[in-house]
């Protein structure tokens, strides 16, 4: 963080209006400028009409005068649209840069501000309250500045044309002023507090949402409702209270400008009667007066953005107004490079109520050594470790890094030094290669020297941890879409071809090869019918039921009834089971409806049974039908598909291809073993089949051999390229836990930091790769990078250096595991409770 | 052939066979039915070639196995002396301790011809048994009662004669 410059959070909202848009608000001046001419203009020409052309009937100077009218009126609007476009495009930019100053300001804040802020706060701020302020510095120069001006030259007119009626006339507007700002002061309490209570409110939703396996674990659907409803109801009163001052200023400034004509007319028309005033002066007085309505009202308005604007941003400032605890990046010098030793002096942490999580603790690393940390939970074990990667601060005692202390550190500093595998993995939304790169590249972009892996580092971590065989399932199972990755698709032919003859008869129980002459089990009815990949999207599986040539197919065949029993057989089923469940994918991946798709289902259901079948809508049966060519007998196994059915489909299957061969032979591409299926996945392609075992023994030798095979014709990187392509979803929920352990592990191996903590990093791990990653950690890291890894599994801490055991925050003993098993003491009970 | 025989993948309905296969073992006769189909919905059928194993000594699989049809052998591997302790058969249910937590396989587990089982993985139970958390006493109390009905039929089973075993008998005092 740049200490000269001031944070974010103190920011004057009035230091934005400039900021980086000198050059846009003075050419908005000069528009206004030529704005306010332009206004004033038509009011001289209208005299200049009535008292010279009409009156000296002059034509020439009628049509003179009439022109510049014209061209006052046009320029006067084109220039008010370029002062839109302008304000716009100021407003626009300075929203993009509070939000990216804001959000660059939240990262740094410390996490345990995060532990008390529900996310749903900080996208309101961000997304939603910034949105006024910036609408304020948009405007903050030109309303003002024109409508004055405007004003200001409309009143010397008025004075011009009548001193005593334009005294009378404006006498209005200072009452004005004190009613409204008083009306205003109301108005801005109710903002702040709706501003406060939007806050509380986007953060409940937030906490709703994340916790919605709780809700519908528990049916808590009602509580969760009725807390809503108090929340919603509250902000909607609070909202019209706003709004009902904002009106009553409106309407209370409308009420003075109102009175404005009263007066003329009384004054006037009482001068006028008296014959010291000419009526064609009157009526010019009149019209003048007119034209002050507009600009006051825009800066009444502007007056109340102004105020809803800096509420707004005070409020949403306020709460972020927290200093980081540490400097991001080092001013002035490299990031260090740290000795990796470690030494912990004193240590005690507390938390905010008081609470001490750490008492004293002392421990000393040299570098390379392995420390395991182990004890209860809740003694301290976590805590430990994140005072020593910084991210708890510490109050007393010390902890140093080879000569540096930890809490004077910037953040890079210890980011080029110290590797973090957190308990609960946290994956993001991206490429596997995006998330296993996300600590390399930081350090890039943060400016540390550090090489960028080559994809054989890569490899070699994916092998290491265990990710190899999840990276290339991820390849295996990509689709290409037809014309790309055109040689990858030849040799993969080739490939098939291999398997078919080396490995063809072994795994016959294991794959279900595609083969004309057999129903597949495990392809759904729509591709068993079709048997081919579609070569354009009316033809694709997810098109197919609104096909109209596909459709008049089944109804000639006489299967689109049964396929709707089938539909609705499979859609009760289905519901009867998983209609009460939680949208997880251990729930919904053997069901041929999703989680999503549910409740839209469930009504069909309830429609179906009222109507018993008959004057189902169009869009219902199409519905049904969708869903029993969905239906993949192998995998969505609460129905059962008799021989009987799979003989007609059959039958079916052969017609089709040979009605759409002569209709429309380019509408397809029959699964044959000398063409790539661009329908089906890359490994289906190789196997030429669908792999039916779920033992995952056998999926593991079918993978085997096949790894072997694209090893042979040079294609492993490939795959695995492509497998590092793959979207791991939002928060890496297409991963399993297993997954995306494994995956923030290698990332901490591929950045190789001199020192590494891992918390209770492998838990999520099945035993093979638990004993894998554990034995790597003593073949590669050992002598190599310190370690600090806190442990729950006793039987892997044989081989650590050190062992320190944890007990209500202090470390209670510590030495290797021979020395504390002798000593017969704490740790010697942990294991033998084990 | 009796609808549990031998069958091609998803011709007959599998989920109707589960369900009637699960009914009957000691863990799940304990689920009413609505969540019982859920078990049996979740459960996917293995088919293993004779010398197959379902499971080997030493390795946490995380997994139940229910028997449809066919055989299997429990082996002991006694430092290196493969030792057969019985056979199991259709309708036998094994590892309901390894959904309830980590537990090491102790035995291996072969097939003996072509044998076909349900197979429940630890993850799938665990998440579907938070959905009845109504039904956690019920299954601790099957699980207590399969323990100790073990155990009476080992001691009735044992006789006068059981060499040194006496002192570490008693798996109900758990």
């Amino acid at each position: 963080m740049d200490k000269t410059k001031r944070p974010i959070v103190r920011r004057s909202l009035f230091s934005w209006v400039f900021d980086g848009n000198l050059g846009w608000q003075l050419s908005l001046l000069a528009v206004i400028a030529v704005v306010v001419f332009a206004r004033v203009l038509p009011l001289e020409m209208q005299k200049r009409i009535v008292n010279q052309a009409i009156n000296l009937r002059d034509l020439d100077l009628l049509l003179l005068y009439c022109g510049f009218y014209l061209a006052a009126v046009l320029l006067a609007n084109v220039c008010k649209y370029a002062i839109n476009i302008l304000e716009t495009l100021i407003s626009q930019r300075v929203l993009k840069r509070m939000r990216s100053a804001l959000y660059d300001h939240i990262i740094s804040l410390p996490l345990s501000f995060f532990r008390n802020t529900q996310p749903g706060t900080v996208v309101n701020a961000i997304v939603n309250e910034l949105v006024v302020p910036s609408n304020f510095a948009g405007m903050a120069v030109s309303t003002p500045v024109a409508n004055v001006l405007t004003l200001l030259t409309f009143a010397g007119y008025l004075f011009w044309l009548n001193p005593l009626l334009a005294a009378v006339s404006l006498s209005i507007y200072p009452v004005a002023l004190i009613a409204i700002p008083a009306l205003q002061r109301r108005a801005n309490i109710a903002n702040q507090k709706r501003v406060d209570l939007s806050r509380t409110f986007s953060g409940r939703i937030a906490e709703s949402i994340g916790g919605m396996h709780e809700i519908h674990g528990h049916g808590a659907y009602r509580i969760e409702i009725r807390k809503f409803d108090g929340l919603a109801e509250e902000l909607k009163k609070i909202r019209i209270v706003w709004s009902l001052y904002r009106f009553a200023v409106k309407t209370t400034n409308n009420l003075f400008t109102g009175l404005g004509p009263f007066l003329v007319f009384l004054m006037g028309g009482y001068l006028t009667i008296r014959g010291e005033l000419e009526l064609g002066a009157l009526v010019a007085f009149l019209s003048a007066q007119e034209k002050l309505y507009d600009p006051w009202k825009e800066l009444i308005e502007f007056y109340q953005v102004y105020q809803d604007g800096a509420v707004t941003y005070r409020r949403t400032m306020e709460f972020f107004d927290v200093e980081p605890e540490h400097e991001r990046e080092p001013s002035g010098r490299a990031p260090l490079t740290l000795d990796a030793h470690l030494e912990v002096k004193h240590l005690s942490f507390a938390t905010g109520s008081g609470i001490r999580l750490l008492d004293d603790v002392n421990l000393e690393l040299k570098p390379g050594e392995h420390l395991a940390l182990v004890g209860f939970s809740g003694s301290g074990k976590s805590t430990l470790a994140l005072c020593i990667g910084q991210l708890n601060s510490y109050g007393e005692g010390q902890v140093m890094i080879g000569s540096q202390e930890v809490a004077r550190l910037t953040k890079q500093d210890i980011a080029a030094n110290v590797g973090i595998v957190f308990q609960s993995p946290f994956i993001f939304e991206g490429s596997i290669a995006e998330n296993l790169l996300y600590a390399c590249d930081a350090l890039m972009e943060g400016g540390v020297e550090h090489v960028r892996p080559s994809l054989d580092d890569i490899i070699a971590v994916l092998h290491q941890t265990g990710l190899f065989a999840d990276v290339l399932r991820f390849g295996l199972n990509t689709v290409f879409r037809a014309g790309t990755h055109s040689d990858v698709a030849r040799a993969i032919i080739r490939i098939r071809h291999k398997f078919q003859d080396r490995y063809g008869e072994k795994f016959r129980d294991a794959v279900e090869f595609f083969d004309e002459s057999k129903y597949l089990a495990y392809s759904s009815v729509a591709d068993n019918l079709i048997f081919g990949a579609a070569n354009r999207d009316e033809f694709a599986p997810a098109h197919i039921s609104r096909n109209d040539y596909f459709m008049k197919f089944l109804k000639k065949e006489g299967l689109h009834q049964s396929l709707l029993d089938i539909g609705a057989d499979l859609a009760r089923q289905t519901v009867d089971i998983l209609g009460n469940l939680p949208p997880d994918t251990v729930f919904f991946e053997q069901s041929p409806i999703s989680a999503q798709d549910l409740p839209g289902y469930k009504s069909l259901l309830e429609q179906l049974r009222r109507k018993k079948g008959r004057d189902l809508s169009a869009e219902d049966s199409r519905r049904l039908l969708d869903l029993a060519l969905r239906f993949t007998p192998g995998i969505h196994k609460m129905v059962g598909m008799g021989p009987d059915v799979q003989k007609v489909l059959l039958e079916k299957r052969t017609r089709f291809r040979a009605e759409v061969s002569r209709d429309d032979p380019a509408a397809l591409t029959f699964y044959t073993a000398s063409e790539f299926i661009h329908s089906q996945t890359i490994l289906n392609n190789i196997v030429f089949g669908n792999i039916t075992t779920a033992s995952s023994q056998t999926q593991d030798l079918i993978t085997q051999n096949i790894i072997q095979l694209l090893i042979e014709r040079d294609l492993l990187e490939t795959i695995i390229d492509i497998g590092m392509k793959y979207n791991a979803g939002p928060q890496g929920e297409k991963l399993s836990g297993g997954q995306r352990q494994k995956l923030v592990i290698a990332r901490a191996f591929l950045k190789s930091p001199r020192l590494l903590i891992m918390d209770e990093a492998t838990s999520a791990l099945d035993n093979r790769s638990q004993a894998r990653i554990q034995n790597l950690l003593e073949t590669r890291w050992k002598r190599k990078s310190t370690l600090v890894a806190v442990v729950h599994r006793l039987d892997t801490i044989r081989n650590f250096d050190k062992i320190a055991v944890m007990k209500a925050g202090k470390i209670i003993e510590s030495g290797s595991y021979a020395e504390l098993i002798d000593r017969k003491g704490a740790l010697y009970e942990l294991v033998g409770k084990k | 052939m009796s609808s549990l025989e031998k069958s091609d993948a998803g011709t007959s309905c599998e989920f109707k066979e589960n369900l009637e296969l699960l009914r009957q073992t000691y863990l799940f006769s304990v689920f009413p039915l609505e969540s019982l189909k859920v078990f049996a919905y979740l459960g996917t059928r293995e088919k293993l070639h004779d010398g197959d194993y379902l499971f080997r000594q030493g390795e946490d699989d995380d997994q139940a196995y229910c028997i449809v049809y066919g055989k299997a052998r429990l082996e002991l591997n006694d430092n290196g002396r493969v030792r057969e302790i019985r056979d199991v058969g259709q309708g036998d249910f094994i590892g309901g301790l390894t959904l309830l937590g980590d537990a090491r396989r102790l035995y291996s587990l072969r097939a003996v011809g072509e044998t076909v089982c349900i197979v429940l993985k630890r993850e799938k139970f665990v998440k579907a048994v938070q959905q009845f958390p109504d039904q956690m006493p019920r299954i601790f109390r099957a699980v207590v009662e399969a323990v100790v009905d073990w155990e009476i039929r080992f001691l009735g089973a044992l006789g006068a004669d059981c060499g040194g075993c006496l002192p570490r008998l008693g798996v109900s005092l758990l």
